[in-house]
């Protein structure tokens, strides 16, 4: 890839988050107890956001482990130039949590379970207070975006469809869809004042 | 814009957003990536998306089953001591003064010992050992001029190859090799023994 140029605004880096990425590079030489450290740091979000895609807390659990577990593997990968250590273990996260509701058993049952109960709707009442906060954060800049924006980034990111996916769910063009996740990350970016 | 195709060719990039938000697949997917090399401005789009989803990410946190936590750690535990074990091994196999003594063994099969006196360290391995009944397990010991000192047992072989040509057996490290000492095979009940109970099928002088 090519040399990346610095972002914009350079990071203020969030408390904690240049930990994290010393952590990471302390797992990259075998180091468990701070893998322990990371598991802590990363674990509620990498379950929270799994278990979202997957609508169901057994098979969120399964594939979190894994994700964690590849986190442990591959700490050797992980390049700070590249964004932060949080940003690399939610990508693998996110991953994994897709990769599992697109194979055709997992989407089977999931559209079974869809057919009687929203089973992560009722089962918010774990999340901490300080990702409350972080939620009500982020919902308020979602509520800035178009319908069509929100729609297409909501479906793509928390229920893990592909944008041809997005489209045909929401009765819209392929291209449209491409512009308008496009259009509402750069949006949702700049409300967020994320740095990178 | 109307027209994707057109879009698409003309303007890659468009996708960066569905690219970070893993909803590309297939040839789509790879046709981003490659694009991703050339392109200038797509890398530090990406990296802001990146960094927005994060949000997305840590917006949706939640109290992970304690569970979790035992299980990764567990298979980490697991894992590292498996990496220690490799290494060992492998410091073994490339040691200076590193030996390899190779036999047929009186039941069958070969038994092949890699010995590092400096470490003090053997790796066993094997091909073709019989398969033993469940009762049963072969035992690796140090012979020397004392008697014979357990170092081990070989990993049973797996469920279903009874009767069948077992394989190459796993490779077992053995600490603790005198100097003097030649490397044997017994089979003895399952769990092992203390001191030998039935004669060597083999023993290999180092």
């Amino acid at each position: 890839m090519e040399p990346i140029r610095p972002g914009p605004s350079s990071p203020a880096a969030e408390p904690g988050e240049a930990d994290l990425g010393a952590l990471l590079t302390l797992v990259a030489g075998g180091d468990q107890a701070a893998f322990e450290t990371v598991y802590d740091r990363v674990a509620p979000p990498v379950f929270g956001v799994i278990r979202r895609v997957l609508k169901d807390s057994a098979q969120a659990e399964e594939v979190a482990q894994e994700a964690l577990l590849e986190v442990w593997r591959t700490a050797g990968r992980f390049d700070p130039a590249r964004g932060s250590g949080m940003t690399w273990v939610l990508t693998i996260a996110h991953r994994r949590a897709v990769d599992r509701v697109r194979s055709e058993t997992a989407s089977a049952q999931r559209e079974a379970r869809a057919a009687t109960a929203d089973v992560a709707a009722g089962d918010e009442v774990a999340e901490t207070v300080a990702a409350s906060l972080e939620a009500e954060r982020v919902r308020r800049c979602l509520d800035g975006l178009t319908d069509l924006q929100r729609e297409s980034i909501t479906l793509a990111y928390y229920s893990g469809y592909s944008y041809p996916q997005v489209a045909s769910s929401l009765g819209v063009a392929l291209g449209t869809i491409k512009t308008r996740i496009r259009d509402g990350l750069k949006r949702l970016r700049d409300c967020l004042g994320v740095s990178w | 814009m109307k027209i994707p195709g057109i879009s698409l060719l003309r303007r890659p990039h468009v996708l960066a957003g569905a690219y970070v938000l893993d909803a590309l697949d297939g040839a789509e997917l790879t046709r981003f990536e490659r694009h991703l090399r050339t392109c200038r401005t797509c890398p530090d789009e990406v990296r802001g998306f990146a960094a927005t989803a994060t949000e997305l990410g840590l917006a949706a946190a939640a109290t992970p089953p304690p569970s979790l936590k035992a299980a990764v750690l567990g298979a980490v535990g697991a894992l590292s001591s498996a990496r220690d074990v490799d290494a060992a091994i492998a410091a073994v196999l490339s040691a200076a003064d590193a030996r390899i003594v190779s036999a047929a063994t009186t039941t069958g099969g070969t038994a092949t010992v890699v010995a590092s006196h400096s470490g003090r360290t053997v790796v066993f391995t094997s091909t073709g050992l019989p398969v033993l009944p469940p009762t049963s397990v072969y035992e690796l010991w140090f012979i020397g001029s004392g008697g014979a000192r357990p170092a081990g047992l070989l990993p049973p072989a797996p469920p279903g190859a009874a009767g069948a040509t077992p394989g190459t057996t796993a490779p077992l490290l053995a600490s603790g090799l005198a100097s003097g000492d030649a490397v044997g095979i017994t089979v003895e009940p399952a769990g092992g023994t203390q001191s030998p109970t039935t004669t060597p099928i083999v023993v290999l002088a180092l």
